[in-house]
């Protein structure tokens, strides 16, 4: 049986080139640009990364390339750094996963921006070091060598050696620790838009996901939660027809598990190893357990939408505020205010749901404890953190455990999380026998960490000459850093505020706070995190006070730019410009009932704009029931786009995924149950009902900014705005259409 | 008890613990034939689609029992999968959707695409040239990552390539 394996490599060393069986494997570690802070996860201030080129004697050139893939394109991007600086075609390089070891975090559009760097100078310094080879090999200079697709050319007397031919002489050379970078003016593959390395595979069913994961002997399992949130395991249910065992699950922090462990299991695995069974043999058995084997919270029923509701609009007025920006005095200006708009906007909990559940597959060495080794298979953004948690969950040191990074059918900020990993290793060695473990969709939406919900009021005070004096914006919601710590928040979480805050327009006097909303309910990264939350706040306020004042929305974004000091104005002002320009704003004529809306955000360093052009379906009553977008023009100015066909592809991604969260997206707790539990409660966008999207990118120069997330946080006040204009109705408080189903 | 079942020209014959269980787990866990894709199991989300006698339906909602005697493509056959219109000797539909696909780029994360490409075989096995309207009637697949506009242009790149 083919088992789902990569080149396994667990003692790569960091600093040297080194000789493998056959070619070399260079190991080059550079400081990396910092990325953005998760809060109190393991990215230290000064990191490091590491890049790998292997170069084979067979001609092979493999970049191993960390974190996930998750449909973004780092495997492609990165190595096309490496690709551009080894001087080779495009075409000539295979991609890898990296081992755990020596991997990263997928989270917070960084992939590229933060290591990029890193791979050109690995991949300069291979270059550099196969010439000297060449050089040494012929007896001349290395000015004498020219390195092109993949050989190195004697230019005196036009002989030439192969890549694979130096790869062993290479080897054993100093690596060059200042290599010479190609001018960004040379490059021949950044830039472009270079196939993907993934996508054949995922066309003809070879490429392999975490749920794909086969191993010889493995069992098969599917985990239950309780169905009301915070419900814990009662006892370990008998084991039903058509299963062999079942497993209670402790959360993800409480293992290992020992007798001193409080934590009580909140889940079970159901688990069958019975020949030719399937994983839907183990859900249909999951019924007939049922219910009854959960303790319920006694506070059950105030888990519910209502009561958090009405807790955040409390804390609205009354919470204990941390300060997440201020400047100038925004009480003396509202103070002398001639006008003040005060604006509220609610957002819903959101699930992640990825199109591929959360799933894992683990073998144990032997199959029973004692262990030596311990094998994973997972679909992660976070491949070190499995192996933390495998660490963590068998006792092993991290030398005994092998991580497969698989691909993964989306991220979205939910596989970056360890609870489903924990599950699958516990499991595996409480059976004696490699397992699968596969989360029902079900389980998926029901056990998700979710956006958060939020609630933010905007007051803005206007003079007599209407202009804009102050700008206050208060944000209450869950805090996603304070879940993951033990200690009490003791500043504002910048997840929240991010998008509220370093706003790029000229507010002479502003106050941005945050209220901690506590709630059981999990929360997590989600796809542009707070930035979403927050630009559909702000940027509908921006439309509204343009409204109160009589001018256009576009006009009053080009003044607030034109006149501020903010580093990120013009570039933001030119990306306004360009969305309009794209959609046509001020030269052409909006289609008889449509509409055109814009807005515009910054998010981990990128700046979009999109222009949303509707139109509104109405019921016999005149009351709106759908809206249909026809068109979205995308501005985005990235710095510099490594690969335009990415960036547009991310572009297309993150106006769906805003676009559909927006109109439908909404999960409600009723005592502690979710409302949505599959796809038929949670509508998406389809095909037919998608706008066309048109991307113009901007290569501004500025320093190089990731484009996974920040597609998302425009277009739901783009479409907002647009609404307004059809309807005279502020939409407010999301999803546009509450309770949407979808059939079949 | 066991099933006989034609998939990709091949025969297969495979206990299956009902003839109830849905043809998806078959193909997925018995057969290790992981190309089709759970996402929803209600047949909603389409991206478990195979074709069953020429026709694009949902694996999670067709049984092993009720597939017996009938032809099944996957995507792991679909290079193979030929219109009944294709001259001998030139390219299949199969062949030309999956270079569409990579042409345009469309796959982001991938996870629906292979039920993508089985519901567009399915579109060309009853409309040759489909238009606009006939490719937002079928593909009903379920995308989070949002690559429809990629898709529809590459199942109109599928339409006229020789």
């Amino acid at each position: 049986m083919n088992e789902s394996t990569i080149s396994k490599a667990t003692a790569l060393d960091r600093r040297q080139f080194l000789k493998v069986s056959s070619g070399f494997l260079l190991a080059l570690t550079f400081p990396i640009v910092a990325n953005r802070a998760l809060a109190d996860t393991n990215m230290p201030a000064n990191a490091t990364g590491t890049a790998f080129i292997r170069i084979g004697t067979d001609e092979s050139i493999t970049i191993l390339v960390g974190g996930g893939e998750m449909g973004q394109g780092i495997y492609t991007g990165l190595s096309m750094g490496a690709a551009e600086e080894l001087r080779v075609k495009w075409e000539m390089v295979k991609v890898e996963p990296l081992p755990a070891i020596a991997s990263w975090l997928s989270a917070g559009s960084g992939g590229i921006r933060s290591r990029l760097p890193t791979f050109l100078k690995a991949g300069a310094a291979a270059r550099e070091m196969l010439v000297s080879a060449a050089a040494a090999q012929w007896g001349v200079a290395t000015t004498a060598c020219l390195a092109v697709d993949g050989t190195v050319k004697n230019t005196v007397t036009n002989e030439v050696l192969t890549y694979g031919q130096l790869a062993p002489a290479a080897a054993l050379l100093p690596v060059p620790t200042a290599p010479v970078l190609t001018p960004a003016a040379s490059y021949k593959i950044i830039g472009t838009p270079a196939a993907r390395v993934d996508l054949p595979p995922k066309t003809n069913g070879t490429a392999k996901y975490g749920l794909d994961a086969v191993v010889d002997g493995m069992a098969l399992a599917i985990v239950q939660h309780c169905p009301t949130m915070g419900g814990t395991l009662a006892s370990t249910p008998g084991v039903p027809p058509n299963a062999s065992t079942v497993v209670a699950l402790y959360p993800a922090s409480a293992y290992p598990i020992t007798a001193t462990t409080t934590a009580l299991p909140n889940a079970y695995a159901l688990v069958s190893w019975l020949p030719n069974t399937t994983t839907w043999t183990l859900m249909e058995a999951a019924k007939d357990i049922g219910g009854g084997v959960w303790t319920i919270p006694p506070d059950a029923a105030l888990l519910d939408s209502t009561v958090f509701k009405s807790q955040a609009m409390s804390l609205l007025g009354r919470g204990t505020p941390f300060i997440a920006e201020t400047k100038g005095n925004v009480d003396t200006a509202f103070a002398s205010a001639a006008r003040v708009l005060d604006m509220t906007y609610t957002l819903p909990y959101l699930p992640h749901a990825c199109m591929e559940v959360l799933n894992c597959t683990v073998r144990m060495t032997p199959a029973t404890a004692p262990f030596t080794a311990c094998e994973v298979w997972a679909p992660t953004q976070a491949p070190n953190s499995v192996l933390t948690t495998a660490a963590a969950v068998t006792g092993l040191p991290k030398t005994a455990i092998t991580i497969y990074p698989m691909l993964m059918g989306g991220g979205l900020g939910r596989k970056f999380e360890q609870d489903y990993i924990a599950q699958a290793i516990a499991t595996a060695m409480t059976i004696g026998r490699p397992v699968k473990l596969t989360w029902p969709r079900e389980q998926d939406m029901q056990r998700d960490q979710y956006r958060p919900m939020a609630v933010t009021r905007i007051q803005v005070s206007l003079d007599a000459a209407n202009n804009i004096t102050a700008w206050k914006n208060r944000h209450v919601s869950p805090s996603i850093s304070a879940q993951r710590r033990t200690t009490p928040l003791t500043a504002s979480d910048n997840n929240a505020t991010e998008g509220a805050t370093a706003l790029p327009y000229n507010f002479p006097s502003r106050l941005i706070d945050y209220v901690q909303h506590m709630s059981p309910i999990p929360v997590g990264y989600w796809r542009s995190v707070g930035y979403a939350i927050n630009c559909f706040a702000v940027e509908c306020a921006m439309d509204e006070i343009a409204f109160a004042m009589g001018i256009s929305e576009l006009t009053l974004r080009r003044n607030l730019l034109t006149t501020s000091t903010d580093p990120l104005a013009a570039r933001t002002l030119a990306v306004v410009n360009a969305a309009a320009a794209t959609a046509g704003w001020e030269t052409t004529t909006v289609p008889a009932g449509r509409a055109r809306g814009i807005a515009v955000g910054q998010a981990f360093g990128t700046i979009v704009a999109e222009v949303a052009e509707i139109g509104v379906t109405k019921n016999a009553a005149g009351v709106v029931t759908n809206f249909t977008v026809y068109k979205v023009a995308c501005a985005v100015d990235c710095g510099t786009a490594v690969n335009p066909n990415s960036v547009e592809a991310q572009m297309q991604g993150g106006i769906f995924h805003g676009l559909s969260a927006a109109k439908w997206g909404e999960l409600k707790w009723t005592a502690g149950k979710a409302s949505v539990t599959n796809f038929n409660k949670y509508r998406m966008t389809r095909l037919g009902e998608s706008p066309v999207i048109t991307t113009t990118i901007i290569n501004s120069g500025a320093a190089m900014s990731g484009t996974g997330e920040p597609g998302v946080p425009p277009i739901a006040p783009a479409i907002a705005n647009a609404y307004f204009k059809l309807t005279g109705i502020r939409v407010r408080n999301l999803p546009f259409f509450p309770g949407a189903t979808m059939g079949g | 008890m066991s099933y006989s079942l034609n998939i990709n020209g091949q025969t297969y014959v495979v206990d299956a613990p009902s003839a109830d269980t849905p043809l998806l787990w078959v193909l997925r866990d018995i057969l290790h034939l992981t190309g089709t894709k759970y996402g929803c199991g209600i047949s909603v989300c389409w991206a478990c689609t195979v074709l069953i006698n020429g026709q694009a339906d949902k694996s999670c909602d067709v049984t092993v029992g009720s597939a017996v005697g009938k032809t099944i493509t996957t995507i792991e056959g679909l290079a193979n999968f030929r219109l009944a219109s294709d001259a001998p000797g030139a390219k299949g539909m199969g062949q030309k959707l999956q270079e569409a696909w990579v042409a345009n780029q469309a796959p982001q994360c991938g996870y629906c695409q292979s039920g993508m490409l089985m519901q567009a075989a399915g579109l060309f096995v009853n409309q040759r040239h489909p238009a606009n309207g006939d490719i937002n009637g079928a593909m009903q697949n379920v995308c989070v990552c949002g690559t429809y506009q990629r898709v529809k242009a590459a199942i109109n790149a599928a339409s006229t390539a020789v």
